[in-house]
Formats: structure tokens, C-alpha cells, sequence
């Protein structure tokens, strides 16, 4: 094969740097010296609100509780308002905190008082007129998702549909990275014998 | 060669496909894939389960009762622990978390208020060490590599959707089918802690081909080309993202290739 060589500089120097911008992890936090304050904060949880409810409703399965878990990890959010390193990711924190209370206090708390969960199928469906195909797979996906133990459910959301690293899923949940590849390989096995159809596509063979 | 070679777990093999593996490991289980038909079975099954969790999860923030959250926001009082302190970059912090809204949207939420620093010292040509590396891992493919039926549509937009949800770009695959080479798979693959996305093809006249995206928030740049590794490298940049065509076939015909991409995958 002919391969044309060309003529232009080789670029060299190898050297660390950060080619790929600066959306990455908490783990690289931008150095930045100021304390966040409350004020920011709350203009922060602003932005985030929708997302943190998607994250309760993933984690509950019921919606009024999404609104509770919403509520709470505003209020703590603020009261911890000094502990925000600034320059790490506020979502990530956010979903930390939202995380903890949703195990600590709403969870145990239900199953206490043996309210315990509906298995709320319909929970996490978009509904609406006029389900395109686009829908019915979502759907699908949903259903998947809806159908796995809280713990892998919960790894799934963070690092699929949020689109954070291990490492950070890992700080969310406050467990191993080991743990959370664990739950995501568990995750996987079980969806992957669940899809069929078109969801699948031919890919599944 | 099976015999003596550990057959990895699932957890590696879900570390694989979500590009958690540094890069000698990832090779390693790449190797496995590409020679061990029970690690390729294993690989496929859970591969399966890259759906289109994105995609799919979408429509539930739009179901959040935003309104009654926000009123709910703005009735909490202001806890007396919280003593604001008032820091130096205030009003950039401000602009910073302003900023966060608008990138909300792509389902991007970054550091982006330190982009105008981080730009300033990120000139130069420190960009292309990706590319370095990349073309170290293109440089072991063989055709064989890649050899198979070229996956269908359904399956490429599966592959297709683990990299848009991690590079916060739409890849549909009409977008990045090249013409008059065959896509043969997405992988997503790690490189200093940040997802990089490597798309496949194989050219039934040179051999391997690849489309390799990262984020990146250097700023736009024109194709330029550079020569690796014995391959040459077309490379590009958009406000958020850097792409290399890396390959064996000439440069003309690459930057051909480039340019259709480009085309297409223009934001």
C-alpha cells in the first residue's frame, strides 16, 4: 500500500496537557481560590433543578418523592454552601448530596414505616399524544432501566444518560470504583438479555 | 492461544466498552476481542446494552415540574451558617453559574467559565499529543483488525450513542459515514481521563481508517494535515470539540474524506 508520506512537521513535544478541555472530573478541579457563597449556590441549584428531580425520580420511582428529594438537597445544598469547592463540577455535588439523603433518610425512612414502593411501572414512561417510534423505544429503554435493582439502576443513570466517569460515579455513591463497575457489568449482563426487537437492531443478533 | 490467556471479566469488559481502560489495557482486551471467540460472544452480549440511554432519559427533564421546583427554591430562607464570603471573582463565579444554564441544554456542564483562561494557556501545540497517541493505537491495525460485516444501522446508532452522550455531540450515523469506505465500529476509548471517541472504517483500498473526536475547548481550527506514524492525519476543530482522520490512504484522498466528515458533522 502506497502511503504517501508527507512533508509536514511532525509535531512533537510530547507533554502533559489537558488537549481534551476542561469538562472532566472533579478529580482535576480548576484551581480557583474563592469560597463559593450561598448567593451562588442557589443560582446554581436553579440550572440544576430539573436534573436533580429526573435523578430523584430515577432513584424513587415516584414523583412526589422526587419533589421531597428536590427540596432537601436545596435546603442542605445551602446550608453547606462553604464546603463547595469551587472550580469542581456543581452537579456532581449536587448529586452527591441528593444521593445521601435519598439512602439516609428518605429510603430507611419509608421502608420503616412500611410504606414501602409501588413498583411503579408507569412511573418513568413519557407519555403524551401521538407516541412516535422514537418514543416507543424510549419507552423501552425507560422500562429496562426501571426494571433493575436500585443500586445498578442508579450507576446506569449517572454514567449512561449523565455521562459521568467512573470515578465520579463513584463519588456520587459514595462507593469503590470497583463497585461501581461491578453494578454497571451486572447492569449490562441483564439488559443485554432483555433487548429485543428493533431496540436491538440487527446489532443483537 | 485462548488456553493461556485470562479471559476477562465482565466488569473489564464493561470498563472496555465504556472507555474506562487506560489505553495498554484497553489494547490488551481489544487483542482478546479480536482473537478470542469467546471473549468476542462475551464482548458482543454486553454490548448489546449500549442503548440509547440519552436519548431516552431526555424527555423526563422536561417532565420535572420546573415552575413549583423554582418557587420552592427561592422560599428558602437564607441559612444563617451561610455567610457569604464575599470572594474576589464574585461576579465571574456569577457569570459562571449563568453560563451553566445555557449549557444545560447540550447536556454539557463544564468548567466552561475558565474556557477564555484555560484557552490562553492551552495555545501552542499541545493539542497534539492526543494525536500522538492515537496514531500509536492506529498503527497496530491491520485490515484483519477489522474484518466482518459492516454493522447495520440500528447497531451503529447503538454503538453510536455511548460516544454522544460522552462528548456531548450528535453523531447520527449518516453523519459520520464516509463515502466509499465501510464504518465498522464505535469504540469509545479514555485519553487522560477525558472520553475519546474512535470511529472505524475500513477502506478496501488502504486499509484501517479512523474518525477520532475529543472535547476540546481550544477553538476552531481549519483542517491541517500532519503525517504519523507512517499514516496520514487530517485534523480539525470546532468551538467544543477537536477531530483527526487518521488513515493510509493519500493525503488528497484523505483530506477528501476530512472534508466530508467535516461537512457533515459541522455544528
Amino acid at each position: 500500500m502506497v502511503v504517501a508520506h508527507t512533508p509536514f512537521p511532525a509535531y512533537s513535544r510530547p507533554k502533559r496537557s489537558l488537549p481534551a478541555g476542561p469538562a472532566g472530573s472533579a478529580a482535576k478541579p480548576v484551581a480557583e481560590v474563592a469560597i463559593a457563597s450561598e448567593a451562588e449556590i442557589r443560582s446554581g441549584l436553579t440550572d440544576h433543578l430539573s436534573r436533580l428531580w429526573r435523578y430523584g425520580l430515577v432513584l424513587s420511582r415516584r414523583r412526589d418523592v422526587a419533589d421531597d428529594l428536590v427540596q432537601q438537597t436545596c435546603v442542605r445544598a445551602l446550608e453547606r454552601a462553604p464546603q463547595f469547592q469551587s472550580g469542581t463540577r456543581l452537579d456532581r455535588w449536587l448529586f452527591s448530596i441528593l444521593n445521601s439523603i435519598w439512602l439516609n433518610e428518605i429510603r430507611s425512612r419509608r421502608v420503616r414505616q412500611g410504606q414501602g414502593f409501588v413498583n411503579a411501572e408507569e412511573v418513568l414512561v413519557i407519555d403524551g399524544a401521538g407516541l412516535t417510534e422514537a418514543h416507543v423505544m424510549a419507552n423501552q429503554v425507560l422500562r429496562l432501566v426501571n426494571a433493575l435493582p436500585e443500586a445498578q439502576r442508579a450507576a446506569v443513570f449517572l454514567a449512561y444518560v449523565e455521562g459521568l466517569s467512573y470515578k465520579e460515579v463513584a463519588g456520587v455513591l459514595d462507593i469503590p470504583i470497583g463497585t461501581v463497575m461491578s453494578r454497571l457489568a451486572a447492569a449490562r449482563a441483564t439488559l443485554s438479555g432483555s433487548v429485543t426487537g428493533n431496540l436491538a437492531g440487527e446489532g443483537g443478533r | 492461544m485462548s488456553e493461556s490467556t485470562q479471559f476477562p471479566s465482565d466488569e473489564q469488559l464493561t470498563a472496555f466498552i465504556d472507555g474506562e481502560l487506560a489505553p495498554d489495557e484497553a489494547a490488551r482486551i481489544e487483542a482478546l476481542v479480536q482473537t478470542d471467540a469467546r471473549v468476542a460472544e462475551r464482548f458482543e452480549l454486553l454490548s448489546r446494552a449500549s442503548l440509547p440511554f440519552g436519548a431516552a432519559f431526555e424527555p423526563l427533564l422536561s417532565q420535572a415540574p420546573k415552575a413549583a421546583l423554582e418557587a420552592m427554591l427561592s422560599a428558602i430562607p437564607l441559612p444563617a451558617s451561610a455567610k457569604s464570603e464575599p470572594a474576589p471573582a464574585v461576579a465571574g463565579r456569577r457569570r459562571f453559574l449563568g453560563a451553566l444554564a445555557a449549557c444545560l441544554v447540550a447536556g454539557v456542564i463544564a468548567d466552561r467559565a475558565f474556557i477564555g483562561v484555560k484557552r490562553q494557556l492551552a495555545k501552542g501545540d499541545e493539542g497534539s499529543e492526543w494525536r500522538a497517541v492515537v496514531a500509536e493505537y492506529i498503527a497496530l491495525y491491520t485490515p484483519d483488525t477489522l474484518v466482518g460485516p459492516v454493522p447495520s444501522n440500528a447497531a451503529q446508532a447503538a454503538q453510536l450513542a455511548v460516544l454522544e452522550t460522552k462528548l456531548g455531540l450528535p453523531l447520527p450515523p449518516e453523519a459520520i459515514a464516509l463515502p466509499d469506505v465501510d464504518f465498522k465500529r464505535a469504540l469509545l476509548l479514555q485519553y487522560d481521563d477525558q472520553p475519546l471517541a474512535q470511529i472505524a472504517y475500513l477502506d478496501p483500498e488502504t486499509g484501517p481508517l479512523a474518525l477520532c473526536i475529543v472535547r476540546s475547548d481550544d477553538g476552531s481550527a481549519a483542517p491541517r494535515v500532519e503525517g504519523r506514524k507512517g499514516m496520514n492525519v487530517v485534523y480539525w476543530a470546532t468551538p467544543a470539540h477537536a477531530f483527526m482522520l487518521i488513515g493510509h490512504a493519500p493525503v488528497d484522498r484523505m483530506q477528501a474524506l476530512a472534508e466530508a466528515a467535516r461537512a457533515r458533522l459541522a455544528v
